[in-house]
């Protein structure tokens, strides 16, 4: 549904003369952070849009964001978790044209002063998407031992899978190019979609890299995985990966 | 052949069978349930009341498949159909979700068109 109108809107894009860099927000309760966010992505990335996507927040995330001028807000209807969201966010960026994608999450833990080290390496490496991690080239990133193994099974994982090294792919601080976005546009799992995007790209014949990066560790709120959802999270996070390896190419 | 000839059960499975039979003719006739779901459920009614009708059909089959006790293998034959509709439920429900999802951020994407056109107009008065 919708893929013609998506091949359409590429023509569209060719003629744009704004901002060729969208900043995505997804966002959900974050009434708290969303104004700081905002704000330090337009310090940064002055020629950047930027696109909150209220994910059906309780609080009020989207009148907040929408007091500012020139930010483009979505609110969605029902929540879909930070997949659905997100996808929101590719699908918008793909039908509007940009050349780029970035994400940069609500809670204020990406820094948008790293994006243009993440634009650098898109354009210098030919990516199709980069990551920004927190372990490559960087002074240490404080995060739980369990978390620590959790990424460390990954990396073992996409070697094994997809031949590529991963440092951090749990990281959500990521930027995209419209080739990457059009794949994911299509096809982007629902709950926790990080790890499977980087198998789904390289399936579809596109490369992925990593550029260390600095972030933010979280100051309001907590983390969506506790140590009792975990082992549900790894073993929904392994099957999704599994079967999108095992699923033929599209 | 003949009503007197049948058992306590059977005339219960014959029961049960007309009210699933009776059931899904008048919700599908409402449309209430759709035309696609009603036909596993139309063949399990006719299912039980075949069985219950002809009682020697079961112990053919449960001689067959080496069950010794006959009822068991009736409720074998349902369970096993029982898992087959709840995974065909599960796909219309991942059917459903995915739907949803789509709708869902279309609606996102849409509200924020109508919101620029809006903004758009008001600037042109």
């Amino acid at each position: 549904m919708g893929e013609n109108c998506l091949s359409r809107n590429i023509e569209a894009a060719e003629k744009r003369e704004s901002a060729e860099l969208l900043a995505v927000i997804p966002a959900f309760n974050e009434q708290g952070n969303i104004l700081r966010v905002i704000h330090e992505i337009q310090e940064e990335l002055p020629l950047a849009d930027i696109l909150v996507i209220n994910d059906c927040s309780e609080d009020r995330t989207g009148l907040v964001a929408r007091t500012i001028p020139g930010v483009k807000v979505i609110d969605l209807p029902c929540n879909l978790g930070i997949g659905g969201a997100m996808q929101t966010g590719f699908k918008y960026a793909m039908r509007a044209g940009y050349l780029y994608a970035v994400q940069i999450d609500g809670d204020g833990q990406h820094l948008p002063q790293e994006v243009p080290k993440l634009l650098q390496a898109i354009q210098e490496k030919r990516c199709d998407m980069v990551i920004g991690s927190r372990f490559l080239e960087v002074e240490s990133f404080r995060t739980t031992w369990c978390r620590r193994l959790g990424i460390r099974f990954f990396d073992l994982l996409f070697r094994a899978l997809v031949n590529l090294r991963i440092t951090d792919s749990t990281s959500g601080f990521r930027l995209y190019n419209r080739k990457s976005l059009e794949v994911l546009s299509r096809y982007y799992s629902s709950d926790y979609p990080e790890p499977d995007a980087i198998v789904l790209l390289k399936k579809n014949g596109l490369k992925v890299c990593e550029v260390g990066v600095a972030m933010r560790e979280r100051e309001h709120g907590c983390s969506s995985i506790t140590p009792i959802k975990s082992p549900y999270y790894m073993a929904k996070v392994v099957l999704t990966i599994l079967f999108s390896c095992a699923r033929p190419r599209r | 052949m003949f009503p007197g000839s049948f058992d306590k059960i059977q005339w219960l499975g014959i029961t049960f069978s007309l009210i699933i039979l009776l059931s899904v003719f008048f919700l599908v006739r409402e449309r209430l349930l759709k035309e696609k779901y009603s036909l596993i459920w139309l063949l399990i009614g006719l299912f039980v009341l075949i069985v219950s009708l002809f009682r020697d059909l079961l112990d053919g089959f449960s001689h067959l498949i080496g069950v010794y006790y006959a009822p068991s293998a009736f409720f074998s034959l349902l369970i096993a159909g029982a898992y087959l509709l709840l995974l065909n439920m599960s796909v219309s429900i991942s059917h459903l979700k995915a739907q949803n999802k789509a709708l869902t951020q279309e609606v996102g994407l849409l509200r924020l068109k109508v919101e620029e056109l809006q903004q758009e107009d008001k600037q042109s008065e």
